[in-house]
């Protein structure tokens, strides 16, 4: 459970940054809603991971798959750069990530 | 040295004391402490990047955040010291860098036509 929480967390991330992308666009009550409900959901879900996973790790997983999940959105629905070298970023982030699930 | 670094710094000592609140907080005392440390971060953030690029604050931020949370379990929870896993977490790092650096560097050239 700790692990899909954690990913979750990572998610809701994506969602809290979004809102806060759409604060500095539109400035909407849609725009807020977002925002803070990514974001509570996102501490929400990291506090309930941490509670039995390593800080570091979780911590770094956390902010990985939130960073990994941005550039996503953005390649897949803003057009942004497909270059390589953020693919290669991409694949080290979650390779580095199942690596430590393995790990644990 | 420039305000905005001090903010970024504080911010991170902030950050790492909120990550531990999350683990080991277990009194109303100890989650009200966690929630201002998380706050505080924020805004020092905030005001960090309000000067500097957003996309080199959040990488120095979340470079710092990383190496600060790894090393308070190491040195104050005795969590045992794993090569591998500290490896696996500078490749993880290394890769979260990457995006914010290299990928902002080419949404902006993307900006500019």
């Amino acid at each position: 459970m700790a692990w899909i929480s954690l990913l979750l967390a990572g998610m809701f991330e994506v969602v809290g940054v979004l809102g806060m992308n759409r604060i500095k666009r539109d400035n909407n009550a849609m725009a807020y809603l977002l925002f803070i409900t990514g974001l509570i959901l996102s501490f929400g879900f990291l506090s309930y991971a941490l509670r039995s996973l390593p800080m570091g790790t979780a911590y770094g997983i956390w902010t990985g798959i939130g960073t990994v999940g941005a550039t996503l959105v953005g390649m897949f629905f803003f057009a942004e750069s497909k270059d390589w070298r953020r693919i290669l970023f991409i694949a080290m982030v979650l390779g580095a990530s199942v690596g430590l699930k393995l790990l644990s | 040295m420039n305000r905005s670094w001090l903010y970024i710094f504080i911010g991170v000592v902030f950050e790492v004391c909120w990550v531990i609140g999350f683990k080991h907080a277990d009194s109303l005392i100890t989650w009200l402490g966690t929630v201002i440390a998380l706050a505080i971060s924020f805004v020092l953030v905030l005001l960090a990047s309000s000067k500097l690029p957003v996309g080199t604050v959040y990488a120095v931020f979340t470079g710092m955040g990383t190496g600060g949370t790894v090393l308070a379990e190491i040195l104050l929870f005795d969590e045992p010291v794993k090569i591998t896993k500290l490896l696996l977490i500078v490749l993880l790092l290394a890769g979260v860098l990457g995006l914010k650096l290299v990928g902002n560097s080419s949404d902006s050239k993307e900006a500019a036509h």
